[in-house]
């Protein structure tokens, strides 16, 4: 019902209008209460008032508002336009998306309605709603190119690439002259239509657009390396050849242009000879450049390799390029190349004299900068994994620091040394040192700061974070963090909290992180807007699509895969919710509650502080100039998160992702079996299983895990539905027979990977579990593991971790610790706690 | 090894933002939000370039003509170590387009290898080629030596002014800029051409018919146009390009 306002009223209503779209909120607000005041049940009054005051940050009121506001006039398009835009606001776009579509039903003309609706169709990827409101609003307004643009958008994003160049083409075919080269966003589409073709595989009509009217475009970078890339895949090698060297001479940096120029001068992969002449005739070109020297140290094998490789290293030696190591490890995966690289540093050294400011005086100081650097080469190359010998590190880092005690990064390595040999506390001591040799750099802080919170001191490292942050943000340094979204700071720090069982503030970490994804996600919400003013559609293509795959990326699998122990542990041990606990008082009732009670009680001092602080900063700040309530956290130390009623639905959340956006990650599935395990859902559970199984068969987790799914199905508490039971038993069976003896099974594991210590470890874990009175004997077994000339200081700690997961007894613990700690002697990590 | 490669053409790095960010807070404190590079990357998207180690099997993630590479697709994030993060000037006080250089980093354990100085000059042709940009303009701490050589010694900057307490933690900034007029791609010629050889192409379709003094213009420059037009179409963008580039150097 339309309720009309006296003159007026209805013009205070256009200023109310006009208020909100000026961001006037509280003047917005004071004239809306006046026409309310005359007409309390004005429906589109009381909308308007409920969206500004949504702006203001008071969504719950506002929604109840505009519920009110809709009662009061369920035929109101604008009623209808704010409760949605509400719902948008809140980020309930199902329902955001219902209320525009009433909306429109009313005022089926209204572009904002319209285009709103749009919007979200496409931030939800609705594409065929999308492309209907394309369709609408081209109708509307055929004028302007961005409609037709949107409408290709919305067709190619739905896969109809045909129907994308249809709509492109027509509105190319409006235009009797072409534009001038100037427009950028005709330019833009032109390449855009050009991309469509290439993707729906006509890579040669693609290939004669591109020719026709590439010289017009002014992205011209995108226009040779589309032209080269088609030209190769249509085995038109000349031109090909002659496009990428165009490529290179704008940028030799690229081992892309350089692979593709090989296959078009159709140079075998073997004829090392002329590959390198290629290369050679580059290094000519641009002499200071890297790429053309180093790529051939890829291909290049024996005597060849090694008189490259002595050019290369002894130039950028005498250079003193810092990077040279990082540049050449990559190499070492070959170890006959791994040895010839430490041959020929180790002879540099060994032939060339220390300088002692004798009589050849200037070349002594060449000397020293390059002995240093050698040195320094030395230390990293016995660092890395690969070649690794510690002591010998050491030696080479301390004789480079020797010659030059002030360079950052020799200090740097010192403390890397440190870390590889298992001594935390000495690690983040000696980057602590290389940190002070340069203050102002924020490379060396965010080391120190990582070695620190890898010591497990979260404290310290914030305080040198705090060097660099903007430390009036409100939450201090840490809230500066949060703020410029330092996702690699908030993963480290909630996996050293982790790591103390101080499960709260780890979740609280983790969820951060998680909440910037779900902003970076929808950050793209404006650029579905933005782009189509702009022109740069292939951009935003580009960012549509990544979107969609945001959380493939490592930082989420990294965090997602720390959140998920948290909650799995939390699960396991429900008592760390009220802080760390001592591991020792597990087995004994009484002690156990004592220690639980005295945890409860930390937890609360620890509240109490924080809730002061809290009090103390809302008595000395006042209100933000526009009325807007800044909102304080009420859980800093994530207690409330470690409290939770259902650990594993929480875990579940950061799963989902995982498994939907990195299925081929291993280390996600076996994570996804131990949730769904735990949570009674067994076909999800093999699920994982089989994916692992498809990824890697031999797994040494995965084993444990088979063996486990076997015993969970042959002492189910109550036995699973039918059709569950057939497909779970038919599929299980491909991977561990039915009839299969599990003993017989295990021991083929342990002797085809006699090798492997994680393999080892897997199997001992079996046998124990399939022949309880067998672990004393494992336990033995496990220790002897330690034998193993392979193993690494992280092997070796998971193995002790394994002693804690059988319920091994101290003695246990202590003999594997002992000897642990002969073997690497400088590692701190070996504890028992 | 490490490859210099625009953030945004074909195929797209895009999805590496998240690590460049992270480059970002690594080394700098001036930081940004991931949507601040959003906008560079959607806005001009030819100006941002990014330097990253090559992966092990290479790029499959991005080529569509390689079959699927191994490992999960987190393994196929190369490690970034370097990018330039560029705009043009939106409302330049001066009228005059010009692009900006809004950060710019390398990483610690990659420094020396010369991708600074490349990722600028990529950012810099761009600026000049797509956008028009008659020159290129950043600030630089005073105390900032390595910069201020790369910029001013190897680049060919020159400062402008000084701005008094430009960063947060009160340092002083030089503003410093270079002309890049010389790195034009002449586009009016370009469309001069392709005008020519419209009106050639119709003249060509209705036969004889003279259009009085239009067509005895076209006449006289029609020796030169013929050589011209060879040039520009047999060989393509790139040619061109360096045929501009190699005209702009020796003037």
């Amino acid at each position: 019902m339309p309720q009309p306002l006296n003159s007026k009223d209805a013009s205070l209503f256009r200023q109310v209008v006009r208020h909100y779209e000026n961001k006037q909120h509280k003047k917005g607000i004071k004239t809306a209460e006046q026409i309310l005041k005359k007409n309390p049940n004005h429906g589109d009054t009381l909308a308007m008032k409920a969206l500004i005051m949504s702006n203001m940050g008071q969504q719950e009121e506002a929604f109840v508002l505009a519920k009110e506001a809709l009662k009061n006039d369920m035929k109101s398009h604008i009623c209808w336009h704010v409760y949605g835009l509400l719902y948008r606001a809140d980020k309930n776009y199902e329902e955001a998306i219902k209320a525009y579509r009433f909306a429109l039903r009313i005022e089926p003309d209204s572009q904002p309605i319209q285009r709103d609706l749009a919007l979200l169709q496409m931030q939800m990827r609705d594409y065929q709603g999308y492309i209907q409101s394309r369709k609408a609003m081209l109708q509307a307004r055929p004028g302007f190119r961005q409609n037709w643009t949107a409408l290709a958008i919305a067709h190619h994003l739905s896969g109809d690439l045909e129907e994308a160049e249809k709509v492109l083409n027509t509105y190319e075919e409006t235009l009797k002259i072409p534009p001038p080269t100037s427009d950028m966003e005709h330019s833009e589409a032109v390449l855009y239509k050009n991309v469509i073709m290439a993707e729906a595989g006509k890579v040669e009509q693609a290939l004669e657009h591109l020719e026709k009217v590439g010289h017009r475009i002014s992205d011209v970078l995108a226009v040779m390396e589309m032209k080269a890339d088609y030209l190769l895949r249509l085995d038109r090698k000349a031109e090909a050849e002659a496009a990428y060297i165009a490529l290179l001479d704008r940028n030799p940096e690229n081992s892309l242009y350089y692979d593709a120029l090989v296959r078009a001068k159709g140079i075998p992969s073997d004829d090392h000879k002329a590959k390198k002449a290629v290369y050679d005739s580059w290094i000519e070109k641009f002499p200071r450049g890297d790429a053309a020297r180093r790529i051939p140290l890829e291909f290049l094998e024996g005597d060849d390799f090694k008189q490259a490789a002595d050019a290369y290293l002894q130039r950028m030696l005498k250079k003193g390029v810092p990077s040279l190591f990082a540049n050449i490890k990559s190499l070492y995966s070959n170890p006959a190349k791994r040895d010839t690289v430490q041959e020929l540093v180790e002879g540099y050294v060994a032939t060339t004299p220390q300088s002692n400011g004798s009589a050849e005086g200037q070349s002594g100081a060449d000397n020293t900068e390059f002995l240093s650097s050698s040195y320094y080469f030395l230390a990293q190359h016995y660092n890395y994994h690969l070649s690794r010998d510690l002591s010998k590190a050491m030696e080479n880092v301390d004789k480079a620091l020797e010659l030059s005690p002030k360079a950052v990064e020799y200090q740097l390595t010192k403390a890397r040394i440190y870390k590889h040999y298992g001594n935390l506390e000495k690690a983040a001591e000696e980057m602590e040192k290389a940190r002070l040799l340069d203050e102002k750099d924020r490379h060396i802080n965010s080391k120190a700061a990582k070695y620190q919170l890898r010591n497990n001191e979260n404290d310290k490292a914030l305080d040198n974070m705090s060097k660099f942050t903007r430390n009036e943000t409100v939450g201090g340094a840490m809230g500066d963090l949060h703020e410029m979204q330092c996702v690699w700071y908030l993963t480290e720090d909630g996996e050293a909290y982790l790591r103390q069982k101080k499960l709260g503030l780890a979740l609280k970490r983790f969820h951060a992180v998680y909440n910037i994804f779900d902003t970076w996600q929808e950050d793209q919400f404006d650029f579905h807007s933005f782009s189509l003013r702009k022109g740069m559609i292939r951009a935003y293509v580009d960012m549509v699509r990544w979107e969609d795959r945001l959380r493939e990326h490592p930082f989420y699998t990294r965090m997602a895969v720390s959140a998920i122990k948290t909650y799995l542990l939390l699960h396991d041990q429900p008592d760390l919710a009220h802080g760390p606990l001592p591991s020792a008082v597990a087995d004994n009732d009484e002690e156990r509650k004592k220690a639980v009670k005295k945890a409860k009680k930390e937890q609360q001092r620890l509240e109490k502080i924080e809730a002061e602080k809290r009090e103390a900063r809302k008595a000395a700040s006042t209100k933000s100039v526009d009325g807007e309530v800044k909102k304080e956290d009420s859980d800093p130390l994530g207690n409330q998160l470690a409290q939770t009623q259902d650990p594993l639905k929480d875990a579940t959340k950061f799963l989902t992702h995982l498994l939907e956006l990195s299925p081929k990650s291993i280390e996600a599935q076996c994570l996804g079996f131990e949730v769904y395990l735990r949570r009674g859902k067994h076909a999800l559970a093999l699920k994982c299983l089989t994916a692992a199984h498809a990824i890697d068969a031999s797994n040494p987790t995965l084993h444990v895990q088979i063996l486990r799914f076997r015993k969970a199905l042959d002492s189910l508490s109550e036995p699973l539905a039918p059709q569950v039971a057939e497909v779970v038993n038919t599929e299980f069976e491909a991977l561990l027979p039915k009839g299969q003896n599990l003993e017989e099974w295990n021991n083929t594991f342990l002797s085809t990977h006699k090798e492997s210590v994680p393999h080892q470890q897997a199997g001992l874990t079996s046998r124990q579990l399939l022949k309880p009175d067998s672990k004393p004997q494992c336990e033995q077994d496990l220790i002897a593991t330690l034998d193993s000339k392979d193993i690494t200081i992280d092997t070796a700690l998971a193995g002790l971790e394994l002693l804690s997961e059988w319920g091994s007894n101290h003695a246990a613990k202590s003999a594997y610790v002992e000897k642990a700690s002969s073997k690497w002697p400088e590692a701190t990590v070996f504890r028992l706690d | 090894m490490v490859d210099i490669l625009p953030l945004s053409s074909y195929p797209s790095y895009i999805d590496l933002l998240p690590s460049i960010q992270t480059c970002n807070i690594t080394n700098l404190p001036e930081n940004y939000f991931l949507k601040y590079y959003l906008y560079h990357a959607l806005t001009w998207p030819q100006l941002s370039f990014v330097a990253v180690v090559r992966p092990k099997n290479g790029y499959s993630k991005y080529t569509t003509t390689t079959e699927n590479g191994a490992g999960s697709a987190a393994e196929q994030y190369p490690k970034v170590v370097g990018y330039v993060l560029a705009k043009m000037e939106e409302e330049p006080t001066d009228g005059v387009p010009h692009g900006h250089i809004t950060s710019i980093s390398v990483m610690r354990t990659h420094r020396r290898l010369g991708i600074a100085e490349r990722l600028m000059r990529m950012s810099q042709r761009a600026m000049a080629e797509c956008h028009r940009a008659q020159y290129v303009s950043l600030h630089v701490r005073v105390s900032n030596k390595a910069a201020l050589h790369l910029y001013r010694d190897t680049l060919g900057f020159q400062v402008d002014s000084v701005e008094s307490k430009y960063y947060a933690d009160g340092e002083d900034a030089y503003a410093m800029r270079m002309d890049l007029s010389g790195m034009f791609i002449n586009w009016a010629e370009i469309e001069r051409k392709d005008r020519e050889r419209a009106e050639k192409d119709e003249k060509d379709a209705d036969e004889g018919d003279e259009v009085g003094e239009l067509g005895k213009k076209e006449e006289k420059e029609s020796t030169e146009k013929m050589v011209k037009v060879k040039v520009g179409r047999g060989l393509g963008v790139g040619d061109l390009v360096e045929k501009n580039e190699a005209q702009a150097s020796s003037s």
